[in-house]
Order: C-alpha cells, then sequence, then structure tokens
C-alpha cells in the first residue's frame, strides 16, 4: 500500500515512515510542509495519506487545506489527518464533500500502534475514522441536548463506535453482542435522530455530523 | 526640556533616579537634538570628560528611552484627549482648547528658549563681571548713592525671571498658575529691591504683594472652577487607565501562577513518572518481561495522559483554533463543541483583529457560553458578533432563568477586567426570570 506522509517534525516523521513500513505500507514520499504536501498528494495520488494539521509554513491548519484542497482535485483520496487537538469545526470540515477515506485522529493514537494502523488502513479502505475524543465531544457534550437525550446509553456506545468508522461486525465485537442486536440499535439511532437508515459506513458518519450541522446553522 | 532640567544638576549618577516628572503638556515634537548633555563635557562644573564619558552614555540611552516614551505617552494623550472629548461640546470648550493650545505653544517656545549652556554661562559670567566692574567704579567713585544697584537690578530681573519661569513650565499642576506665581514672584521680589534702592522710605511694595497676592489667590481660585471638562476627563481618563493595567497585569500574572502549577503538576509529573516506569521496564525486560510489558503499556498511558493535559492547557492559554483561523473559526468551534444548540450570527472584516483583542473577545464569548450552559438552564442561545466603525461587539443571549451578577464567581468579573485592558465594556441584563443578554464591546482598529 502506497502512502504519502506530510508531518513537519522529524523526529514524528521517520517514527511514522518507520512504523508504517514496518507494518507493510510503502512510503513513497515524506514531506514537511504545506505546499510541498499538495505537490506529493495530486502528483502520487497515494492508496492513502497521513498528514498532519499544522505545517509550515504558516503554522496554522496548512495541512488541512492541503488536505481538503486534494480532496477537491482527486475526490475520495483516502486522508488520514493527524493533530495535537481536536476540533470539530476541521472535522466537519473535512467531511463536507460527504465522501469517505478520510480520518482525523488525535497524534497521541499513534501510540497506540496496532488500533493506528488499523484506522490507516481503514481509511485507505474508504471508511471514515473520526478521533474518539470527537466523538465523545460529540455525546457527552450533547448529552443535555433533546433528540440525543432520547438515545439509552448502549445506543450512544454504539453511535460512538460507529462513528468511530467501525463495521457493525467490529462494533458487535467490541460490545460483546451480536450483530443483529447492532443493526437493531443503528435502526433505533437513525429513527430517533430523524435520520434516514443506511447501511454505509460513511453515511453513517455523515449522518452524524448532519445532526451536528442541524443543530448548528451558521451565519 | 526635560533633559535641560536634568542637566542643571552635576553630573552623578542619582541623575538619573531622580529624573524630573514627565511634564504631560509638552511639544512631541522634542528630539534627541533637543537634549544638551555639554555641562557633562565641559569644564565649567568642574567635571573632568574621563570621568563622565560612560555615565554619558548611559544618560544617552536613558535620554533617547525618556524621549521615546514620552513621546509615545504624549501621542496617546493627544489621542485620548481628543477622544475623551465629545466633539459636540461647546463651541466654548473649543476656544478654551484653542486658547489652551496657544498658550502650550507659547510656553513651549518659552521652555525651549534658552541658549545652549555654554553661551548661557558666558552671559551670567558677562553679568557677573560687569556687576563687580560697576560696583568697583562705584566704590572708586566715592561710594556715595548705590547707583550701581540699578545695574545689578537691570541685570538680576531678567535672568530671574527666566529662571522662574522656566521652573513654573515644569509643573505637573496647571502651568498658567505657575506661570504667574513665578511672573508674582520677580515682580515682587523686584518691588523690595527697588524700595531698598530707593531709600527705604514708605514701604510701598506692601501695596504691590497685597496686589500680586489677591490677582494670583483669585486666579487660583478661579482656575479649579474652569478648569476644562478635557482636563477633568483627562484625570478620569489616567485613573481608569491605571486601573485597568493594574488589573491586566493581574490578570496575567495569576494566568502565568496558574500555568505554572498546572505544568508542574501535570505534565512535568506525569514525564518523570512515565521516564521512571520506562527505566524500571529496561531493568526488568531479560528478567521479567511480563512485567516490564506491564511498565511499558503503563508508560504509554501516562504519555497520553500527557498530552491530554498538556492539550487542554494550551487551548486555556490560546486555542488553536483561534490561531488558525481567527475569531470568526474560534467561535464557530465553540458552538460546535457547546452543549446546547447555539445559532450564531458572526459579521467580521476578511483582515485578522489585533490577537490580543481577538484572544480576549473570544475568552469573553467562551465564559459566557460557558456560563450559560452551567447556570441559565437555557435550551439554547444566540452568539452575535460583528465589527463596525472601530468597534467590535459580540452578543451572547440565552432562554435561561436570568439572574446573573456578575459580582458573585470570578467569571464575568474576569471578562470585564480582561476586556477593560483593551478599554472593553461589558454588560449584563439578566432580569430574575431571564432571558439573560451579555453584551460585549471592544475598540479596536483593523
Amino acid at each position: 500500500m502506497r502512502v504519502v506522509i506530510a508531518e513537519d517534525h522529524a523526529l514524528l516523521r521517520d517514527g511514522l515512515v518507520r512504523l508504517l513500513s514496518a507494518h507493510g505500507f510503502e512510503v513513497v514520499e515524506a514531506v514537511e510542509d504545506g505546499p510541498s504536501a499538495l505537490t506529493s498528494l495530486i502528483g502520487h495520488r497515494p492508496d492513502v495519506a497521513v498528514v498532519d494539521v499544522r505545517l509550515p509554513p504558516t503554522f496554522s491548519n496548512e495541512g488541512l487545506v492541503a488536505a481538503i484542497e486534494a480532496r477537491r482535485q482527486v475526490p475520495g483520496l483516502p486522508i488520514l489527518v493527524l493533530s495535537q487537538y481536536v476540533e470539530s469545526l476541521y472535522a466537519r470540515e473535512l467531511l463536507s464533500d460527504g465522501i469517505g477515506g478520510v480520518g482525523y485522529l488525535l497524534k497521541d493514537r499513534v501510540m497506540d500502534v496496532s488500533q493506528f494502523v488499523d484506522a490507516v488502513r481503514r481509511v485507505a479502505g474508504g471508511g471514515t475514522v473520526m478521533d474518539p475524543e470527537f466523538i465523545s465531544q460529540l455525546l457527552v457534550k450533547r448529552a443535555a441536548d433533546e433528540p440525543l437525550s432520547r438515545l439509552t446509553p448502549r445506543e450512544r456506545e454504539v453511535l460512538a463506535l460507529i462513528a468511530e468508522g467501525r463495521s457493525n461486525a467490529a462494533v458487535a465485537a467490541g460490545l460483546f453482542v451480536s450483530e443483529k442486536a447492532i443493526s437493531k440499535h443503528i435502526a433505533n439511532i437513525f429513527m430517533k435522530l430523524d435520520l434516514p437508515p443506511s447501511e454505509d459506513d460513511n453515511r453513517r458518519v455523515m449522518a452524524v455530523l448532519a445532526y451536528l450541522n442541524s443543530r448548528t446553522a451558521l451565519r | 526640556m526635560v533633559i535641560r532640567a536634568l542637566s542643571n544638576e552635576p553630573c552623578s549618577a542619582s541623575l538619573v533616579s531622580s529624573f524630573p516628572p514627565l511634564p504631560l503638556k509638552t511639544s512631541a515634537s522634542a528630539t534627541l537634538s533637543d537634549v544638551d548633555i555639554t555641562p557633562l563635557s565641559g569644564t565649567s562644573e568642574g567635571v573632568t570628560l574621563g570621568v563622565c564619558s560612560h555615565v554619558r552614555d548611559f544618560h544617552n540611552s536613558v535620554v533617547t528611552e525618556v524621549f521615546a516614551q514620552r513621546d509615545e505617552l504624549l501621542c496617546q494623550m493627544r489621542v485620548l484627549s481628543s477622544d475623551v472629548v465629545d466633539p459636540s461640546v461647546s463651541t466654548q470648550t473649543r476656544r478654551r482648547r484653542h486658547v489652551s493650545d496657544w498658550i502650550s505653544n507659547l510656553s513651549n517656545a518659552l521652555a525651549n528658549s534658552g541658549w545652549p549652556r555654554t553661551a548661557r554661562w558666558r552671559i551670567t559670567n558677562f553679568g557677573l563681571v560687569l556687576g563687580l566692574a560697576v560696583t568697583v567704579a562705584w566704590a572708586v567713585t566715592g561710594a556715595g548713592y548705590f547707583w550701581a544697584g540699578w545695574v545689578w537690578l537691570g541685570m538680576v530681573v531678567p535672568f530671574a525671571l527666566l529662571r522662574t519661569v522656566r521652573r513654573a513650565l515644569r509643573t505637573q499642576g496647571p502651568r498658567p498658575l505657575a506661570v504667574h506665581g513665578a511672573v508674582s514672584l520677580v515682580l515682587g521680589a523686584t518691588g523690595i529691591f527697588v524700595w531698598l534702592l530707593s531709600g527705604l522710605r514708605y514701604f510701598w511694595p506692601m501695596w504691590l504683594m497685597i496686589g500680586l497676592a489677591v490677582a494670583f489667590s483669585t486666579h487660583a481660585w478661579v482656575v479649579p472652577l474652569f478648569s476644562s471638562d478635557r482636563e477633568q476627563a483627562l484625570h478620569q481618563r489616567v485613573d481608569v487607565l491605571t486601573r485597568s493595567r493594574r488589573e491586566a497585569l493581574d490578570v496575567q500574572e495569576a494566568e502565568l501562577r496558574r500555568l505554572e502549577r498546572d505544568l508542574h503538576d501535570g505534565a512535568q509529573a506525569q514525564l518523570v513518572s512515565l521516564g521512571m516506569n520506562l527505566g524500571m521496564a529496561d531493568d526488568l525486560l531479560d528478567t521479567d518481561p511480563v512485567e516490564a510489558r506491564r511498565l511499558i503499556i503503563e508508560a504509554r498511558t501516562g504519555a497520553a495522559d500527557a498530552l491530554a493535559d498538556l492539550r487542554s492547557l494550551v487551548r486555556g492559554i490560546y486555542p488553536p483554533v483561534l490561531a488558525d483561523r481567527g475569531l470568526d473559526g474560534a467561535i464557530q468551534a465553540l458552538v460546535l463543541a457547546a452543549a446546547i444548540p447555539v445559532q450564531a450570527s458572526i459579521d467580521l472584516p476578511d483582515a485578522r483583529l489585533s490577537p490580543p483583542v481577538e484572544s480576549s473577545v473570544y475568552f469573553a464569548v467562551a465564559e459566557a457560553l460557558t456560563n450559560v450552559v452551567k447556570h441559565s438552564g437555557a435550551k439554547s442561545a444566540w452568539i452575535q458578533v460583528r465589527y463596525r466603525d472601530g468597534m467590535l461587539t459580540a452578543t451572547v443571549r440565552d432562554d435561561g432563568l436570568g439572574g446573573a451578577d456578575p459580582t458573585r464567581g470570578t467569571g464575568l468579573g474576569g471578562i470585564e477586567r480582561r476586556l477593560s485592558a483593551f478599554d472593553g465594556t461589558l454588560d449584563i441584563y439578566s432580569p430574575l426570570g431571564g432571558p439573560t443578554t451579555i453584551y460585549m464591546e471592544v475598540p479596536c482598529e483593523l
């Protein structure tokens, strides 16, 4: 699997290269700033890219901007965005094109190597991976919110797991219940959130975000 | 002018600390070329160049600094004084301002009119020599009527007038009054001198002195009556600035302490324990791999905790999204993260506002929103942020229970202090039973 890495910290960049190479990825290029990230993403069209949000030259959200621009030019280009912090605003922007193959994780997640590699693979496979912290922000902070408060604790667990991009089977395994039970939970969640049911991984995360967007009319 | 006052003194280290207070109403156009430090290198005061050259260098730097600060202060005061006075104030005030400007210009001209010190010294020496010469002539010619006294008088009066008026101009109080006092003093003294010279008859200078005293006290009594709105406004302004500056510094100090404590108790401690765990794991790797593995996993958890701690700390210092996206994006992020549905209407210019203002308004809105969620029991909230004509306004409204009181708790008070550093204001309308509206306003140029 061909991968492009954009990370400005040399230590982290080398670590990512080593980590991904060790797990069977072929790192075609590792760049350290926003413009070259975009060039590399468009040029190589890798199977998956791991991009840091904050990159030179401006050290603001260059990486995110490059990722979004690359996905605008190459729709569906799988990109996993890493960041020191999770910002709902950025998640929404990343997901706004409605196409899967996108991830947004805290850098901390790199420490759990197998989970991280798994996340990279899921993004490469067209899945959507959101950081658990983002999901919990969404769920915990909105607990007071009416539609979400209609969910049972179990349904919230399920929602959190599917928003992380896990398949029904994975969710079922994680919660030690049958896949059929999970399907039922998901159907209930969509019903309670007034969202049309769907089996598709990405559309499920999109549903969470659609819900988020529906409650916050901006401008 | 300030520096001339300084150079009247002999060279000594105490000069630096005994800077005369900066007069507020001086010309902002003073430059370093006005600085007259010749006596320091001259010999007239018996000071040698060698001893003083390093002190002079130091003086020069201090002088430059003081001038820069004073010019800046003056500029600010000018701006302030034009700000605080409503332009629609009566024409009388305006006319008075013209008059006072004129007086101020005149006094500046006078204050700056002194000759260079060396020249002044030459003239003083010439005066002394002349005075001695006529006194000797008077003595030689029989020491009759002391006509030489009139020569002395002619020389001393202008000199005394110049000295006292110049000194009076350096006052912190009202200048016209000080100059009036100085002139009265010299006139009174001259009267006595003339009385002495003219034969010690009837003490007529008494009437002169009474007249001068009456005129001066009338002036002193009238000045506060007519002390312009502008002056009072300036005084109030200085008070406000002094207070808000102190408060801003206090807030900053408290923030730094909190940061230090958080880092010390949080990330630092976690990294220490992490390192310890890794060290122990290293020792156990061969003998007890299972325990070593457990320690490594523990270390990883510790690292994750440390990161989480640092992340929340960083958010508190300067939210990354604010750095990335400015106030607009940061407030949208707040809205997204809020626990209740929030509607935001944001109308900001494309250009970034000044970062400190952005950050204070961001934290103010964040705090207001936190209060809404925590205390108001509101179901939803509205935020409106806009920039119009150099004024940044933010309104946070909810449909909660009301009764917010800025005097209780530190949250709203903190916002107020934070905003006041930028001349911002905070208004709370929160009747019992609600709803609450918090209105913030910060003047801010692009």
